[in-house]
């Protein structure tokens, strides 16, 4: 007799948990981002008071939630999006998707030019989010995969960047 | 050919192309199970005997529910309710858009309402809103440029609010698309040069764009060479009922080639420019397009070179050198515009401080080019473009733009 097997959509443990490590390295940076560049600072302040974003996996996730305080600080907000009003999804369509972008093969640029993200929310708060992740991202890849990332590699001046990119990743890493 | 590793095409518009179109109107309504539609068009439109035309074509083989001739030149949320009510009312079960980029777009947002079954648009914006088929819509496009009678989206302003939502939906697009030769041939020379140069924009930035593919360059490629051939032609004699065919298959063919590949810089500029200064959209595609190719160049210099073989053609194409192809292309599309300009008695503009306003003032002051530059940064057709602009890129290119000189190439930073 045939037996007609039955196929489950898997759930790729070490991928999932890899991106989830990823999604919490970057919310982390970023809040030490603002603190620290210009540039990113700038872009929060421009946005809405109280605006937070998301940025996460469908269809359960991994997610980390990215938001400024009632004093206008940028905090990393965790993973659990019940209960926050978040202004601006975006969510990469599926987790193998999410492991090009997080493994750094697709930049976010060509990921969004191929249909891979999706964007729920004001598209100049989504304009800046954008850019916001690809100073972070200079910031957190060495300049050979960092040059791959994003479309055009910063002319910062040495110095800046290296103190910058300590106080980075203490921020991420250790939470300083 | 450059094939990327992974795209997404998707065009399910059927289109019927010829000088006596629309009298296949009643047969596709049939097709598509409707028999009493909705015709959705505008005060200008109908003014130009457009409509007549259509229900010359239509009327003794179908019956019109209702013919709303009130859409206004900027699509507003409350004539879409308002328009879908009527449909309900009148017992309509098609839509036949006949207009503009304004008339489509509210004929797709009353098309969400009424399959719905809704009476607010609102209630379905956001990503994912809509998940199944839409009310029959017939689009007729009476410019040759917007491409909206072959895209899946729908822009509609709440004026009350201020906000401009964007639907998007396969579900939007059209299930016909009638591309007749007598909806443009009254169009003036002026309009017809710059929804043309939209059209041409469409093609140009959808096939150097970072989501160009074989299917979208392919129609790229076709769209331009019939601009190439037939623009100048239009503009210069409006009656020209094949130049006007030619360019009406041109404005879908690119229609489905940027709403696969999107466009980039030269609608960013393009959009944010209309936001600040109202100027209409196809001027600023004229007008921004040679810059867009020379911002880019540096990252799609081959790929820009292709372009010569549409718009040259195939002999001087194969004559001129490789390493000359993309100064050609820009050379060309610059021609172009003084060709437009003086077909159109020297209405077409081809630079920002040659656009005026209704009252014959300056449309474009140059003071107001930092304010452009800023808003410039929050459109999102900028992720489809090849290089990256910040506020200091943006305005850069607005100034040149502005004097109509080309880009400095030792000031684009690589
Ligand atoms: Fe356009």
């Amino acid at each position: 007799m045939n037996s007609y097997k039955e196929i489950q959509s898997g759930s790729k443990p070490f991928k999932r948990a890899y991106v989830a490590l990823m999604l919490w390295f970057v919310g982390r940076a970023i809040e030490a981002a603002a603190r620290v560049d210009g540039v990113v600072k700038a872009e929060f302040d421009g946005l809405a008071p109280g605006f937070t974003f998301s940025l996460g996996v469908m269809p359960q996730g991994p997610t980390m939630i990215v938001g400024k305080d009632a004093q206008g600080l940028v905090k990393y907000r965790g993973w659990n999006t019940e209960g926050q009003k978040i202004d601006l999804k975006m969510k990469v369509k599926n987790l193998e998707g999410a492991i090009l972008m997080f493994t750094f093969q697709e930049s976010t640029a060509l990921a969004t030019a191929r249909n891979r993200l999706i964007v729920d929310g004001e598209v100049p708060a989504a304009c800046a989010i954008v850019r916001v992740l690809d100073i972070v991202e200079v910031y957190l890849l060495p300049k050979l995969i960092a040059k791959l990332a994003v479309k055009r590699y910063p002319d910062w001046s040495f110095g800046e960047k290296v103190r910058n990119r300590i106080r980075i990743y203490a921020g991420a890493v250790l939470g300083l | 050919m450059d094939l990327p590793g992974y795209y997404e095409y998707h065009c399910s518009v059927k289109v019927i192309a010829g000088h006596d179109a629309l009298e296949k109107i009643p047969g596709i309504l049939q097709d598509l199970h409707a028999c009493r539609p909705m015709i959705v068009t505008d005060k200008g439109v109908a003014g130009a005997g457009l409509v007549d035309i259509v229900l010359g074509a239509v009327k003794d083989q179908l019956v019109i529910g209702a013919v709303a001739d009130d859409v206004p030149p900027d699509s507003d949320l409350r004539v879409v309710n308002r328009l879908a009510a009527l449909y309900r009312e009148k017992g309509c079960d098609a839509l036949i858009a006949v207009g503009g980029g304004s008339v489509m777009d509210t004929a797709k947002g009353i098309n969400i309402v009424v399959s719905e079954g809704a009476d607010d648009l609102m209630k379905f914006s956001g990503a994912g809103a809509l998940k199944r088929p839409l009310k029959p819509l017939v689009a007729i496009p009476t410019t040759a440029g917007t491409g909206s009678e072959v895209t899946l989206v729908a822009v509609v302003k709440d004026h009350e609010r201020h906000l401009k939502m964007a639907f998007v939906s396969y579900f939007l697009l059209p299930d016909v698309s009638i591309l007749d030769s007598r909806m443009t041939l009254s169009l003036p020379a002026a309009i017809t040069a710059a929804t043309g140069m939209d059209a041409m924009t469409h093609a140009v930035e959808a096939y150097y764009g970072l989501s160009k593919n074989p299917l979208s360059d392919a129609t790229a490629l076709a769209a331009i060479r019939l601009i190439s051939g037939n623009l100048v032609k239009a503009t210069r004699n409006p009656s020209d009922r094949e130049a006007r065919l030619a360019m009406a298959n041109a404005a879908a063919l690119a229609g489905m080639a940027f709403s696969n590949s999107m466009v980039g810089m030269v609608h960013t500029l393009g959009h944010a420019t209309g936001s600040v200064c109202g100027v209409p959209h196809g001027v600023c595609m004229a007008i921004l397009l040679p810059y867009g190719l020379e911002y880019n160049r540096h990252k799609r210099e081959a790929i820009m070179g292709e372009l010569f073989f549409p718009m040259g053609g195939s002999d001087v194409f194969a004559r001129t050198p490789k390493e000359q192809r993309t100064d050609r292309v820009i050379a060309y599309v610059r021609q172009m515009n003084q060709d437009l300009h003086d077909a159109s008695g020297g209405r077409h503009a081809r630079y920002f401080k040659e656009v005026s306003d209704r009252e014959g003032k300056p449309a474009v002051p140059r003071e107001r080019l930092p304010d452009i530059a800023r808003t410039a940064l929050g459109d999102g057709s900028i992720f489809y473009n090849p290089e990256e602009l910040d506020y200091d890129d943006f305005l850069m290119v607005l100034e040149a733009a502005w004097e109509g000189v080309a880009l400095d190439s030792g000031r684009i930073r690589e």
